[in-house]
């Protein structure tokens, strides 16, 4: 039976909530308050100009608003693909196909997560360089044509994609790992009585009891992806020909260059909403953990 | 005073005693500025004479990556606290004017701005007839090209129409099989200014303009052949678009291309000497410059070219605010530098950027007078500023990006001038 909170419930409850009051829930509304307003920023708040819903209205017929909502889920959907099946993978092989060096490879893995993605980036633009990069030097190696990679509309967002996975995929297989060793030990050993191979037991053991830990990948990656803003930044501010122009960019663009905070902010809004439906989607589809599940 | 504590304490105490004074005997100012850390240390030098001839007044230098100046200052120009002077792109002083950030400059400071600089500087820092800062930095475009190249393909010298630069560039490409390795003639993507100054250059130099009479014309037939020019370059195989990526410090492969000699040909401001020669070495001796090639309904070479400014922010107090204007007018002022320049001449010429004021120009004019600057220089007089008006930074991202569309064959060249017409037209409408 549920009974009123106490004053000291509250009480104790208060510096969390007030943290979240100051830094979540404000700057959600302010930044709410401000899309219905056009603000250049040079002035205090007091000095916006309310426009009602015209920077939505406006974002409709936007050609590089819409592009950039076009390469952000076409980035967001690339790296989901590639880092769900090659965190799992590297995970199971981690967790049970590795008798030796274990530790230390999940650390390596783990490293370029902790880096800094601003200097990671500088690195990476180095890795990319045309004509004197290693990849294309590893590329020349085997015979095949050198790239343009960043500088070519066909494969800039496709490097910023390689460029993501590289960084962020230690970090879902850790989530993973984390994932395998709450299955007990018990159900592989019945799969193995039962005669089931290991692609059996990773198909009817390890997938469904991995469900919600791939749930909370799939979200987690989609969120982080969505809100890409500083490889962008770094690498290509947003070109060749808007191919990596992606809407944090582009609200950072409209807000910080153009002078539109009401236009920036209803972008972002947007994205926020882009993302929430997106994460919707996706728990619809991956619920529904068997009983026992992790 | 001042000298026997380490900057970094100096504006504690400045604060300290700002503070317990109630702000009546010193003054702290802060100075926004892009430069790199070498040159900030040349500012800092200065700053130190200044505050040894004037107690109680304290500057801080914040330095930021270009990339971030103008959103430093979005987010802090509103503040009594944020920068109390700002060197500033030209392009910006209309919207801080309008919202009230740019102080205009004293009275008493107006005539020195009228008498030392150029007419068409003046009317760069001034927004009607009204003055809001000093100018300093001069940038214009000039073609750079490799000499050893020419000399090796045997061409007589740097093109001058652009039939010329057409033949020249096929002349100087070499590919192996498909893939390029050297481009004749270099362009730039992935950096606004770095698109659209060299591109509009051409325009300038075949009798057109981006805007006449408050109306966008790059429907006009000028602008037109200068993209079409592009669209055959890129179809001859003598620019090769994926060479010409610029980073977030507009720097980049297109510089390094450049600097290797895998680009023979490019249009470039002056202002990137520096990081040419930091790049090439001994090499550079190779580059000289030479004016715009002129298109078929030139009149001759006409090259864009645009000026910072140093403003003063008018949120500060009004205390704040004179002292910041007594600064830089010493700053900019004759007595300030060496053998008749002022302080920031020395500055801007330890960058290798032409400094503005024409006391400067005549102090330095035996460094100025090299192969490479002697190209731009001899431009000054055509030179054609880019159009500074509100929204100015949203119009040039406009054309950058029809541009990049068409220089990877997402449109025609007709498209992509219809496109950028049309929206730098209702940006020109808000």
């Amino acid at each position: 039976m549920l009974t009123r909170p106490s004053t000291a419930t509250w009480l104790l409850l208060a510096p969390g909530l007030g943290l979240l009051l100051a830094f979540v829930v404000t700057p959600v509304l302010l930044t709410a308050w401000i899309s219905l307003n056009e603000w250049s920023m040079y002035t205090p708040l007091s000095g916006m100009t309310y426009v009602g819903l015209k920077n939505y209205l406006s974002l409709f017929g936007d050609r590089v608003f819409n592009a950039a909502l076009r390469n952000t889920l076409a980035y967001a959907g690339l790296c989901l693909v590639l880092i769900l099946p090659l965190s799992f993978l590297l995970g199971q092989f981690l967790y049970r196909g590795l008798a030796r060096g274990r530790a230390a490879l999940r650390s390596v893995l783990f490293v370029p997560y902790m880096i800094p993605t601003i200097a990671v980036a500088i690195i990476w633009s180095y890795l990319y360089s045309p004509l004197y990069g290693p990849l294309n030097q590893v590329l020349g190696a085997f015979g095949l044509p050198r790239q343009a990679w960043l500088g070519s509309v066909d494969t800039a967002l496709v490097s910023l994609v390689i460029f993501n996975v590289w960084q962020t995929i230690g970090y879902y297989t850790v989530l993973v790992i984390a994932g395998l060793t709450q299955i007990p030990d018990v159900y592989y050993e019945a799969a193995l009585i039962d005669g089931a191979n290991a692609l059996q037991r990773t198909r009817y053991v390890t997938l469904p009891l991995m469900r919600r830990t791939l749930l909370f990948v799939v979200v987690i990656a989609l969120i982080n992806t969505v809100q890409v803003f500083e490889p962008v930044y770094v690498l290509t501010q947003g070109g060749p020909a808007n191919a990596t122009n992606v809407l944090s960019f582009q609200v950072y663009r409209t807000a910080f260059e153009f002078g539109q905070a009401g236009r920036a902010s209803a972008m972002a809004f947007v994205l926020f909403l882009v993302l929430v439906a997106a994460v919707g989607a996706v728990m619809r589809l991956l619920r529904g953990s068997p009983e026992g599940g992790p | 005073m001042t000298k026997l504590v380490p900057r970094p304490f100096r504006w504690l105490l400045a604060a300290l005693v700002s503070a317990c004074s109630g702000g009546a005997l010193a003054q702290q100012l802060t100075y926004l500025t892009h430069w790199p850390p070498e040159t900030v240390a040349l500012l800092e030098e200065a700053i130190d004479r200044y505050e040894a001839e004037n107690p109680g007044v304290t500057i801080q230098v914040r330095a930021v990556p270009f990339g971030n100046l103008l959103s430093t200052l979005r987010s802090q120009a509103a503040s009594a606290s944020g920068p109390t002077i700002a060197g500033i792109y030209e392009l910006w002083l209309p919207e801080l004017v309008a919202n009230g950030v740019a102080a205009p400059i004293p009275d008493e400071l107006a005539a020195d701005v009228t008498d030392g600089w150029p007419a068409g500087l003046v009317g760069s820092v001034s927004v009607g007839d009204t003055i809001y800062g000093y100018p300093n930095e001069v940038n214009l475009y000039a073609l750079n090209y490799n000499r050893r190249l020419f000399e090796e393909a045997g061409l007589p010298g740097p093109p001058t129409t652009w039939d010329e630069l057409e033949e020249y560039a096929a002349k100087l490409t070499v590919k192996q099989g498909n893939v390029t390795v050297r481009q004749g003639f270099g362009i730039i993507t992935n950096w606004d200014s770095g698109v659209v100054h060299p591109w509009l250059s051409l325009v300038y130099s075949n009798g057109g303009a981006l805007i006449r009479d408050g109306q966008a014309v790059l429907d006009e037939p000028a602008a037109l052949e200068a993209a079409r020019l592009y669209e055959r370059l890129i179809a001859a195989g003598s620019t090769d678009p994926s060479m010409a990526t610029a980073n977030a410090s507009t720097t980049g492969p297109y510089l390094q291309h450049f600097a290797n000699g895998e680009t023979a040909m490019i249009i470039m401001a002056n202002w990137w000497q520096s990081a040419l020669r930091d790049s090439m070495g001994d090499a550079f001796e190779d580059i000289a410059t030479a004016p715009i090639p002129v298109g078929p309904n030139g009149d001759g070479p006409h090259p864009v070219s645009y000026a910072w400014l140093t403003i003063v922010n008018a949120n500060a107090s009004a205390e704040a605010q004179a002292a910041a204007w007594d600064f830089l007018a010493w700053l900019n002022g004759p007595e300030s530098g060496q053998g008749g320049s002022s302080a920031m001449g020395d500055i801007l010429m330890s960058m290798g950027i032409l400094p503005s004021r024409n006391s400067d120009v005549a102090a330095h004019q035996d460094e100025l007078s090299t192969p490479f600057l002697e190209g731009y220089i001899s431009q000054l007089g055509n030179a054609i500023p880019f159009p500074t008006l509100i929204g100015g930074a949203e119009a040039t991202v406009a054309v950058q990006q029809a541009l990049e569309a068409m220089e990877v064959g997402h449109l025609t060249a007709e498209q992509a001038m219809e496109q950028a017409d049309r929206e730098v037209q209702s940006i020109l409408d808000r």
